[in-house]
C-alpha cells in the first residue's frame, strides 16, 4: 500500500519571543517534528513493512523543514516532498488543506493519507479532516490504533466518551494521536541514504493551485491581533497543608449548601 | 447576525452556544441531532429548531450539515468543541470552503458586525483574535464548559413539549465507513457536573499516584481532573483531560495537584469558584490561579487531606450535581 504521511516542523519550546516591532520572533527557537506526526510515521512505516508499498513523507514550510524531511528518510520513510514557496506563507487551516489536498492528488494516488491529530504550535487539529474533506475520502480523527485487516483498515479512535472502533474502505485518512507509536530510530543505512536522497520539491503552480487560493489570499480567516495573556489573576493565601486540611471540610460545606 | 449552532445527540453543550449566541445574535437557529432536545433548546434562547438526521459515521454527518448549512446561510455557525464537534466543523468548513477557528475561548461582535473570534495561540501564551471577513459562514467550536449551562426550567410546558421543529433533508450521502464497537469511557460523564475536582499533573508521577486523588475526590463527592501532560504520560484516561484540549470545567472548588499551571490547563479551569493548589515550586504558574497555595508535596498534602476526611467523618461527603 502507498501512504502518505503529512509532518510539520514546530518550535521545540511554546515560550514566545517578541522583537521589538511586537512580530513573533520563531527563528530563534529549534524546530522538531511535531510529535503526533512522529506517531504518523510509525504507523505508516509498520503497514508498509507488513504489506509492502510505500511511505511518502510530504510537508509544507519553510526550505528548513528539509532537514527534518531528511531525517525521516534515516528512520525509513522512501520518498519526501517540500511544497514551500512564498506564496504560501500565512496559509490558514483551509488554505494549508487545499494545498495538501492538491499535493496528494498529484503525487498520488495514496491508498492512506496519515497526519498527526494536531499541531503542537497552531493546536487547531483541522488540517487532517480538512484535507481529507476535499478529497472526500473516510477519516478517522484522534486514532490511536489501526491495523489492515482482510483489505481495509481498521481503527481504533479516541473520543471523550469511549473508544469507537471503525472500518475503512482506502482510500481514507487517518489523524493519530501523540502517544499512539514511538517513531523508531534512525539506521546506519538509513543515515547514509539520507545524506544523499533527494527531497523532491513541489511549487502552488505545479500543483494546478492558483495565486488567488495560496497564502493568506487563500485564507478565508485572518489573525486580527495578538496579544498577551493576562486574564484570571488572583490574589494567593499562603497556607501549610495543615491548615488547609482544617478548612477542607468547612469549604466542603460551603459547595453543599 | 444569524447565527446557527449545531447541537449533537451525545450531549447538551450547544445550550451554552445558544445562550451565549444570544446575545450577539438577531436570530438563533439550533441544528439538532436529536429532535428530543428541541424543547431544551428553545428554552435556551434558540429562535427555531432545525433537525438534522443521524448519520452512521461522522464524514457522512459532515457531508449532510454542509448541505443543510448551506441551504440555510446563516452568518455564523457554531459547534461545541468535543472531538466530534471538532471534526464535524472541519469537515463541513473545508466543503464550503470557509474559515474556521478551533477552540475559541472568547466570541463577540465587531463594530461592523463580524464574528471576533479568540482562541488561545502558542500553547496559551498568547490570545489571537480572528476573523473571517469575506467568506460565510463564519465558524468556531468552543470548548465545552466556556459558556455556562443556561438554568433549565424547572418543569417543562405542554406546549414546549411540541416546539415546531422544522426538517431539512439534504441530497443523498453515502456511507463513508462503518463503526464496529464503541467502549464507553468510565467517568467520563461526571467531571463537567462535577462541583469539586481533584486534579492532578505530570508531577503525580505514575497511575497509582493517580489512584491517590481518586481516593480524595471519593471522599469529597468529586471527581477527578488532569493536565494533557499527565494524560499524555499514560498516567489517566482522556475522559479526565482538563484545558485546551480536553473539557473546560466551572467546578465550586478545584484543588490542583503538581500541576504546573501551563495557560494550556488553566484556560479549561479557571473560571472554578475556589482553587486550591499544591506545587513544591512556589513560581509555579498555577498560584495565579490559586485562591489557596500550599508550597509543598502533592503526595504528603493528599495524604493529609484523606486522613483528615477520613477522621472527621462527621461531614458528609458532597455530593455531585446531577
Amino acid at each position: 500500500m502507498n501512504i502518505l504521511c503529512l509532518v510539520k516542523q514546530v518550535p521545540d519550546s511554546l515560550e514566545v519571543h517578541m522583537g521589538s516591532d511586537l512580530t513573533l520572533q520563531r527563528d530563534f527557537v529549534a524546530q522538531i517534528l511535531n510529535p503526533a506526526d512522529e506517531s504518523a510515521v510509525e504507523l505508516a512505516l509498520r503497514l508498509r513493512d507488513a504489506h509492502g508499498g510505500s511511505v511518502t513523507a510530504l510537508s509544507m514550510g519553510p526550505a528548513r523543514a528539509e532537514g527534518t524531511l531528511r531525517e525521516l528518510i534515516a528512520r525509513g520513510v522512501d520518498r519526501a516532498a517540500l511544497l514551500s514557496a512564498p506564496a504560501c506563507a500565512g496559509s490558514d487551516t483551509l488554505a494549508t488543506a487545499r494545498a495538501l489536498s492538491a499535493a496528494a492528488r498529484a503525487m498520488g494516488p495514496f491508498d492512506l493519507l496519515i497526519f498527526g491529530r494536531r499541531a503542537q504550535d497552531g493546536e487547531t487539529g483541522q488540517v487532517g479532516p480538512m484535507t481529507a474533506a476535499l478529497l472526500d475520502i473516510p477519516c478517522v480523527a484522534n486514532a490511536v490504533q489501526a491495523q489492515m485487516e482482510d483489505g481495509r483498515l481498521s481503527a481504533r479512535q479516541l473520543t471523550e466518551a469511549g473508544t469507537a472502533d471503525w472500518r475503512i474502505s482506502l482510500p481514507a485518512a487517518l489523524t493519530l494521536c501523540e502517544w499512539s507509536y514511538a517513531l523508531r530510530l534512525p539506521t546506519f543505512s538509513g543515515l547514509r541514504r539520507a545524506k544523499t536522497a533527494e527531497i523532491e520539491r513541489l511549487s502552488p503552480g505545479q500543483l494546478g493551485l492558483r495565486p488567488e487560493e495560496c497564502g493568506l489570499k487563500g485564507s478565508p480567516t485572518r489573525v486580527v491581533k495578538v496579544s498577551v495573556r493576562e486574564s484570571g489573576v488572583r490574589q494567593t493565601q499562603w497556607m501549610t497543608k495543615d491548615a488547609v486540611c482544617e478548612r477542607l471540610s468547612e469549604l466542603v460545606r460551603e459547595v453543599k449548601a | 447576525m444569524t447565527t446557527a449552532v449545531y447541537c449533537e445527540a451525545a450531549h447538551l453543550h450547544g445550550l451554552e452556544l445558544i445562550a451565549a449566541a444570544r446575545r450577539f445574535s438577531q436570530s438563533v437557529t439550533a441544528l439538532c441531532e436529536d429532535a428530543a432536545h428541541a424543547q431544551a433548546c428553545r428554552a435556551a434562547g434558540a429562535d427555531e429548531v432545525i433537525r438534522i438526521p443521524l448519520s452512521k459515521d461522522d464524514c457522512a454527518q459532515g457531508t449532510m450539515a454542509a448541505q443543510i448549512i448551506g441551504q440555510l446561510g446563516p452568518d455564523s455557525v457554531l459547534f461545541p468543541a468535543t472531538v466530534r464537534g471538532r471534526f464535524l466543523s472541519a469537515w463541513v468548513a473545508a466543503k464550503i470552503e470557509t474559515g474556521l477557528t478551533a477552540d475559541c475561548t472568547a466570541l463577540s461582535v465587531t463594530a461592523d458586525g463580524l464574528l471576533l473570534q479568540s482562541r488561545p495561540a502558542f500553547g496559551g501564551n498568547l490570545t489571537a483574535d480572528i476573523l473571517c471577513r469575506q467568506r460565510r459562514p463564519q465558524m468556531a467550536s468552543i470548548r465545552p464548559g466556556i459558556y455556562p449551562m443556561p438554568e433549565r426550567p424547572a418543569r417543562e410546558s405542554p406546549e414546549g413539549m411540541t416546539a415546531p421543529v422544522r426538517c431539512l433533508e439534504g441530497g443523498p450521502v453515502r456511507d463513508y465507513m462503518t463503526r464496529t464497537g464503541f467502549e464507553p469511557a468510565r467517568g467520563a460523564d461526571s467531571l463537567q457536573d462535577a462541583r469539586i475536582i481533584v486534579a492532578g499533573g505530570k508531577g503525580i508521577g505514575s497511575k497509582k499516584g493517580f489512584e491517590k486523588l481518586f481516593r480524595l475526590a471519593a471522599l469529597l463527592g468529586g471527581a477527578v481532573g488532569a493536565t494533557r501532560s499527565a494524560v499524555d504520560a499514560g498516567y489517566i484516561g482522556y475522559a479526565h483531560q482538563i484545558g485546551q484540549t480536553g473539557v473546560a470545567v466551572r467546578p465550586e472548588l478545584y484543588i490542583a495537584f503538581g500541576i504546573s499551571g501551563a495557560i494550556q490547563h488553566t484556560v479549561g479551569m479557571n473560571a472554578s469558584r475556589t482553587v486550591i493548589a499544591v506545587n513544591r515550586d512556589r513560581l509555579a504558574p498555577i498560584f495565579r490561579c490559586a485562591d489557596i497555595g500550599i508550597a509543598g508535596d502533592w503526595e504528603e498534602t493528599a495524604d493529609a487531606m484523606i486522613a483528615s476526611l477520613e477522621k472527621g467523618s462527621g461531614s458528609a461527603p458532597a455530593s455531585g450535581r446531577g
